[in-house]
């Protein structure tokens, strides 16, 4: 059981790597924990200690001419809704967010339930284009398409996690 | 020597500077440097208040490059984290300039809260590894002169306005995505193959 959701995390971090993402940046969650532990492993990751900064650090590492990668957990969205809505779709600067999703099924506390609720539909709003990471997806399909958004047609995207993607429990 | 205020100093940035990437943050540093001087080199980050300083970070370290913020005091308080985010790196090249005047000058005057606060010592305490007052317009031109060529550590220029301004000139115009590109080629072409 431990092994595979493990492998998920390593899987999804090779597949960013090889298909040219970096550098990666992040703010601690406890859902994406495994993946900020296999980037680390694998490339290095700089935790920075607020999302929005680590928005900020990515769109002048997308100007210099990389493909970025912020890890943060869906609260922490909250606190990049303007650098997000005034600087990355703007400016149309190319990066992947990885945010993962507090407040939905199996995670019922109660003070992530509404970023939970509102996630997805804010990043719909600010015209971010999202795909969604679960147990049974495939690392590869959904590295393939941020590859697709973000390097080949030079826009953000963000990738939601589920809580249980990467073995998170209550 | 008269005293600075935000267009001597934003001119004097710009003379003391040739192709290093320059970050202007919102508000008045932005349109005051588009219309001093309007070079690919030069970000105007129009909206995103405080984080600036986090776009330069992010661009110095990529590039290895001596990488130009000029900051207000309003904005730099508005996101402190990115004082503590680039006093991390030690080998940081950035020169973040702070044009402090005690105002919200672009969203009419309000005073900055800052009356307790000590910017130099702030940015000493998060790790800059050089921290300079300045309070004349050539002094300004001579240390970012000499930083944009040598600098290779966090340094903070806290720069301190007295004068009074000029009239302010127009908003920054035309596409952000394109300016973003042009900003992007700049930096990029600049760099050692």
């Amino acid at each position: 059981m431990q092994a595979p959701v493990t492998g998920l995390a390593d899987e999804l971090s090779e597949r960013l790597v090889h298909s040219g993402f970096g550098p990666f940046y992040g703010t601690p969650c406890g859902i994406l924990a495994p993946l900020f532990t296999a980037i680390d492993h694998r490339t290095g990751l700089r935790p920075v200690v607020r999302e929005d900064n680590a928005v900020g650090l990515a769109a002048g590492a997308a100007l210099a001419g990389r493909a970025p990668v912020v890890l943060m957990q869906n609260s922490g969205l909250g606190q990049s809704v303007n650098v997000l809505a005034s600087l990355i779709v703007p400016y149309d600067l190319a990066i992947l967010l990885i945010v993962s999703l507090r407040g939905i099924q199996p995670d019922r506390t109660q003070e992530n339930v509404v970023m939970g609720r509102i996630t997805e539909p804010l990043l719909g709003g600010l015209g971010i284009e999202t795909a969604t990471l679960d147990t049974a997806d495939d690392a590869a399909a959904r590295a393939a398409w941020a590859h697709e958004v973000v390097v080949r047609q030079s826009r953000p995207a963000a990738l939601l996690v589920t809580p249980a993607a990467f073995g998170w429990r209550p | 020597m008269a005293a600075v205020n935000k267009s001597s100093a934003i001119r004097a940035v710009i003379e003391a500077t040739s192709e290093e990437p320059i970050v202007f943050t919102t508000g008045y540093a932005c349109r005051i440097a588009q219309d001093v001087l309007d070079r690919p080199n030069h970000f105007y980050m129009t909206g995103s208040m405080g984080l600036a300083s986090s776009i330069a970070i992010g661009i110095a370290e990529q590039t290895g490059r001596p990488t130009v913020v000029v900051d207000g005091d309003g904005s730099l308080l508005m996101n402190p984290a990115g004082l503590v985010t680039a006093g991390a790196l030690a080998s940081l090249p950035l020169v973040h300039i702070l044009l402090d005047d005690g105002h919200y000058t672009s969203t009419g005057g309000q005073h900055v809260p800052s009356w307790g606060t000590d910017f130099a010592l702030l940015a000493r305490s998060c790790g800059y590894a050089r921290v300079k007052r300045i309070e004349r317009a050539g002094d300004l031109t001579a240390t970012v002169r000499t930083m944009a060529a040598t600098c290779a550590a966090p340094t903070f220029l806290h720069c301190v306005l007295t004068g009074e301004d000029q009239p302010v000139p127009p908003r920054v115009d035309g596409d952000l995505a394109a300016h973003a590109a042009r900003f992007g080629a700049a930096v990029r072409e600049s760099l050692p193959c």
